[in-house]
């Protein structure tokens, strides 16, 4: 059974994420929580398309197509990360404006003196 | 020309376009044609959604072959979906106009109404699952802002606790579509199929499978996922209460659960159904239990949204083509009647101010209307004949049986009497009785609302004629045949 | 190299989540996001590392913005003993279910090696990118001609949050 530790490394990132979610009772703590697990997913897909060795997908001059082709790694995963880490900064912008608001409607950063809605 | 991208590029077009009505000054002037062009966007929406029932397509985004491109696919499972996405939007409009009257930044308020339209759109129409999870990005984020739209203490409240469950289950999503390529290196739902199919699925691809699961269940507000939505369905302004809870839930939630885990995974049998049934049974029955305790009209409704979920999961995790013709019937009527009892609900509130129970009294005899609107979808939701829920709570019960599963049986018609009990207590306080001292005063509700409700209502005893043959056999045996045989999707996709 | 910089990103991720400090917390979090960024850098991803520290920046820039002035940099943690006990055990079974998933994944590193053109899209794309989309960066062909509609859709959730704050912090409210 091998253990493949890069990607062990990028989970425990993740679990932490998830960990501050759970546990953290203060509104900004759960905002940076949720960045952590997003950049550790972020990494975790970069990693999938990852060759030994290999190049960066762009062509520069007096490459050969054959040898580019044979070297370069996932330009697919690149792009998705580059679109998931944007989705991810609206998502904390929106949620930094909510929690602004937040502060201004209760004067606390902690949830568990907010508590309007009932059980 | 093929009329698919317009389901995403007119909102997308209506949303830019709406927002830039910010430069008049006048709020009533503005208010007056933002209504006008908003309502005009949804009704070209509503006019090509029927237009593309029963049939199905295919559209190549920038003339890309399959496994390098993004193609978008119609299939008789998610014509339905978007005709009622549509039809909702273009009526929850039509409510907006008077309701949202206590707001301002009504070009902002469309705006997000169109791109949540937009991401809904998109996300039934996509046959690649990263482009899923991009589409359900713009329906969600867009759904955050609408639920804290009133920027008071209880909405803003309710809007962050949705979003922060909300992005854990987007993240477990993602976490999902990175598995899945790290085993098929492709995204797009036909070549992930072909290769999952040709492959003995590893550990990796059933933790997938459950990531998937685990996200959209919290999407579509299963229990024990429900936590965010009888917080965040209320807070909203009733249009998007409406729309929240009968499309938001659905296309987000369920219709991506099964689109990825019957269509995509295959897995229509073994495990999976299995699941569903028992998230199914756990939502149905305390949903209902929970919604018995409320006195908060628009709480108590959501949680109704949360045991009516539990029906639709019941009806596909049976897994039979009868269950989950059910599951589909039962979606759309629920998306008609649970959105009438939102703006039912709204309506009393734009008329009295309040939204709990104790305090009204009688309203059926102030409000004419919106109390005879509210008898129908009671009776609806209770599942009474002749009315819509009736049809597909029995195709649920029946299927129930016939697939051996008779305590399944019971506990839907449990559920069933239960709902029934719980919407008795809404007319006896809300619409029967004596009218209070306090709502002497009470007018029925404006005009437009007066059209939408009825609009709905009549819709609610027209969907029982979806029973008939010829519209049976044309819209949900098909569907149930994409649903449950993956060859059949394969084909359509790849055409041949 | 890349094990090390992972390792310094879980103790700043610790230190972000753990501190008691709120701003000292935001600066941690800035040192797993230009960590990150190096790694990415290693991985040959070059314009993802790019983006990445650009949206460090903003990030850290909106955060602070969100703390600074609200005099709560400290914060009051009554740790609850349950809670944390609760937490750990959700994530240590979520942690091994994840590490049960990622043992059946291909190895690191050997993405695309042994891939055909007509089955794997990310080699197609290497081969034709240059040709189809006139491109020399195939990550640029990628996001604007192949896969352009879900730029599309990402440009649009940029635009989304950007309406939707300006909706939540907007000056007048309710009529209440």
């Amino acid at each position: 059974m091998n253990v493949p530790i890069i990607y062990t490394l990028c989970m425990i990132l993740f679990s932490v994420g998830i960990y501050g979610i759970v546990t953290k009772k203060n509104v900004v703590k759960i905002i940076l929580s949720i960045l952590i697990m997003e950049n550790a997913l972020n990494l975790f897909i970069l990693m999938i398309g990852y060759r030994k060795d290999g190049i960066a997908p762009i062509v520069q001059p007096g490459m050969d197509a054959a040898g580019f082709a044979a070297s370069s790694v996932d330009p697919l995963t690149q792009a998705m990360v580059l679109t998931s880490i944007v989705i991810g900064l609206s998502m904390i912008a929106l949620m930094v404006a909510i929690a602004i608001r937040l502060y201004e409607r209760f004067g606390t950063f902690d949830i568990s003196e907010i508590k309007d809605l009932k059980e | 020309m093929n009329i698919l991208p317009l389901f995403v590029t007119i909102p997308l077009a209506g949303a830019f376009v709406v927002s830039l009505f910010d430069f008049i000054k006048d709020e009533k002037k503005k208010n007056i044609s933002t209504n006008i062009f908003a309502s005009l966007a949804g009704l070209v929406l509503l006019v090509i959604s029927i237009k593309v029932i029963g049939s199905a397509g295919v559209y190549s985004m920038g003339k890309w072959k399959l496994p390098e491109g993004i193609v978008l696919v119609l299939d008789p499972f998610s014509g339905p979906i978007l005709l009622i996405t549509n039809l909702i939007s273009f009526i929850c409009i039509l409510f907006s106009f008077d309701y949202m009257s206590g707001y301002n930044g009504r070009e902002k308020y469309y705006s997000l109404f169109f791109l949540m339209v937009a991401g809904m759109n998109g996300l039934v129409l996509t046959g690649d699952i990263f482009n899923l999870y991009v589409f359900l990005e713009i329906a969600s984020v867009a759904s955050y802002a609408l639920v804290g739209f009133g920027t008071m203490r209880e909405e803003i409240e309710a809007t962050f606790k949705y979003m922060v469950l909300s992005s854990v289950a987007t993240a477990f999503m993602l976490l999902g579509v990175a598995f899945i390529y790290g085993f098929t290196f492709n995204l797009n739902m036909v070549s992930v199929a072909k290769a999952l199919g040709s492959m003995e699925a590893p550990v990796g691809v059933y933790v997938a499978l459950g990531l998937f699961i685990i996200g959209f269940s919290i999407k579509s507000a299963l229990i024990p996922f429900h936590a965010w939505l009888p917080d965040a369905h209320p807070s909203a302004p009733a249009p998007i209460s409406a729309m929240l809870s009968s499309v938001v839930i659905k296309t987000v939630g369920m219709y991506s659960l099964i689109r990825i885990c019957y269509v995509v995974f295959g897995m229509n049998t073994g495990q999976v159904p299995e699941v569903l049934r028992v998230l199914g049974i756990l939502s149905m029955m305390l949903g209902v239990l929970l919604a018995l305790g409320q006195w908060d009209f628009k709480r108590l409704l959501a949680y109704h949204s949360v045991s009516q979920m539990g029906y639709i999961a019941l009806g596909f995790g049976l897994g039979t083509p009868l269950g989950v013709i059910g599951g589909i019937y039962h979606l759309l009527n629920h998306s008609v009647f649970k959105s009438l009892l939102f703006l039912n609900s709204g309506a009393v509130y734009y008329r009295t101010g309040t939204r709990d129970l104790k305090e009204m009294g009688g309203l059926g005899k102030k409000m004419p209307v919106t109390g005879a609107t509210s008898m129908i979808a009671s009776m609806s939701i209770a599942g009474i004949p002749p009315f819509n829920g009736f049809w597909s709570k029995l195709i649920i019960i029946m299927a129930c049986i016939k697939s051996s599963h008779p305590w399944l049986a019971f506990w839907a018609v449990l559920g069933s009497i239960l709902t029934l009990a719980s919407f008795l207590k809404v007319q006896r306080y809300g619409f029967l009785g004596k009218v209070k001292d306090s709502l002497r005063n009470v007018k029925e509700a404006p005009f437009m609302m007066q059209v939408s409700m009825i609009t709905l209502a009549l819709l609610c005893l027209a969907m029982g004629g979806l029973m008939l043959p010829g519209l049976y056999d044309l819209i949900f045996v098909p569907a149930a045949g994409i649903i449950l045989d993956q060859a059949q999707y394969l084909k359509l996709v790849l055409g041949n | 190299m890349i094990e090390l910089l992972l390792i310094l990103c879980i103790v700043a991720a610790i230190i972000a989540i753990e501190s008691k400090n709120l701003l000292s917390s935001i600066i941690s979090l800035g040192g797993v996001g230009f960590s990150l960024a190096i790694i990415m850098l290693f991985l040959s991803a070059p314009d993802v590392a790019f983006v990445q520290i650009l949206v460090e920046v903003v990030m850290l820039i909106i955060l602070i913005r969100a703390t600074i002035n609200r005099d709560v940099t400290e914060v009051k943690c009554k740790r609850e003993f349950f809670g944390m006990i609760f937490g750990m055990a959700l994530v240590t079974v979520l942690l091994g279910i994840l590490l049960m998933g990622i043992q059946t994944l291909p190895e690191f590193g050997t993405a695309l090696v042994n891939a055909s053109a007509e089955s794997v899209p990310a080699k197609y794309y290497i081969e034709n990118g240059l040709a189809q989309t006139g491109s020399a960066n195939i990550v640029t062909g990628v996001l604007l001609d192949y896969r352009a509609y879900d730029t599309l859709g990402e440009a649009t959730v940029l635009f989304t949050a950007i309406i939707g704050a300006i909706a939540i912090l907007r000056k007048k409210k309710t009529n209440e």
